[in-house]
């Protein structure tokens, strides 16, 4: 478990299962595969387009549900762009404790967010997408590139941390317009 | 006679009807110039360097080589071009300074000056 994702399951409010983590590991931990790269990118764009849609279903304010709309679809079509490419390099994307963990937690994170409504839902909603994209982008420049073995991998993770540090911006400004 | 202007018409007709089809705005601003092509690139989340020395009458070709859709929107709402992954489309500038932003992704933006 390397630095990095450890930043990113902390970010995201997983400090009980880096803890867990941290007691298991061993003392050289092994280096994460190109298997579980794509995995771990993947679900975090399922997780991302889950909370787009639970937005689309509860947000009245015409700026989140653009915003929603945006992540649903480029996070859909990056996730395509991969099953895609592990299809072409017949690479099978291996579940990891860290894809666990997203998941996992993205679920209660959910559940917190279907609680609430109106303004309160969409200022919750934008200051967890600002998070949740801090979060992936750190792991994304600091960890999954630098440990991308395959150069096509590599490049279409760049081309997501491009896209997803766009999203931040957005997810930004939104926040900050409904401050 | 009245066939005969008829029949002149008709070949008036067939002429314009064989020329060349192109966009009335890309006539050249005077006759002076001749329109050029301008290309421009849109790759991860950025429209390319807009090219300089652009004069009105000239054709702005955008090219996406994202794998997300995206689209060139003028901020005044004379252009709103949409552009699959892959794709490319074309229209004509005319004079003055113009702001485009992608529908899609509000972030991208871009000024193409026009002479």
């Amino acid at each position: 478990m390397t630095k990095s994702l450890f930043a990113l399951i902390l970010t995201l409010g997983l400090g009980s299962f880096a803890s867990a983590c941290a007691a298991q590991a061993p003392a050289a931990a092994p280096a994460i595969n190109d298997a579980q790269i794509a995995h771990i990118a993947y679900t975090a764009g399922v997780i991302d387009v889950t909370a787009a849609k639970q937005a689309l279903q509860k947000s009245h304010n015409k700026a989140v549900r653009a915003f929603a709309e945006e992540m649903a679809r480029d996070h859909t079509a990056v996730n395509d762009q991969a099953l895609a490419l592990v299809k072409k390099l017949g690479v099978t994307p291996q579940d990891n404790p860290t894809s666990q963990s997203l998941a996992s937690n993205a679920a209660a994170e959910q559940k917190k967010l279907a609680a609430l409504s109106g303004s309160a839902y969409d200022k919750a909603y934008a200051a967890n997408e600002v998070a949740y994209h801090k979060a992936v982008n750190a792991a994304l420049q600091d960890t999954l590139i630098p440990s991308a073995q395959n150069a096509e991998l590599k490049s279409l993770l760049e081309t997501g941390l491009k896209l997803f540090q766009s999203h931040q911006m957005h997810a930004e400004h939104l926040a900050q317009s409904l401050k | 006679m009245l066939r005969m202007t008829t029949l002149r018409c008709g070949l008036w007709l067939l002429a314009v009807a064989s020329l060349p089809v192109a966009p009335a705005a890309a006539a050249p601003a005077s006759a002076a110039h001749a329109a050029r092509v301008h290309v421009i690139m849109i790759d991860k989340m950025q429209y390319g360097p807009m090219p300089t020395g652009v004069r009105a009458g000239d054709i702005i070709e955008w090219t996406n080589h994202d794998i997300l859709e995206h689209s060139v929107t003028a901020r005044d709402g004379s252009v709103d071009l949409d552009l699959k992954a892959g794709a490319s489309g074309r229209f004509t500038v005319t004079a003055g300074s113009h702001t485009y932003f992608c529908k899609f992704h509000p972030t991208m933006t871009a000024t193409l000056l026009v002479r």
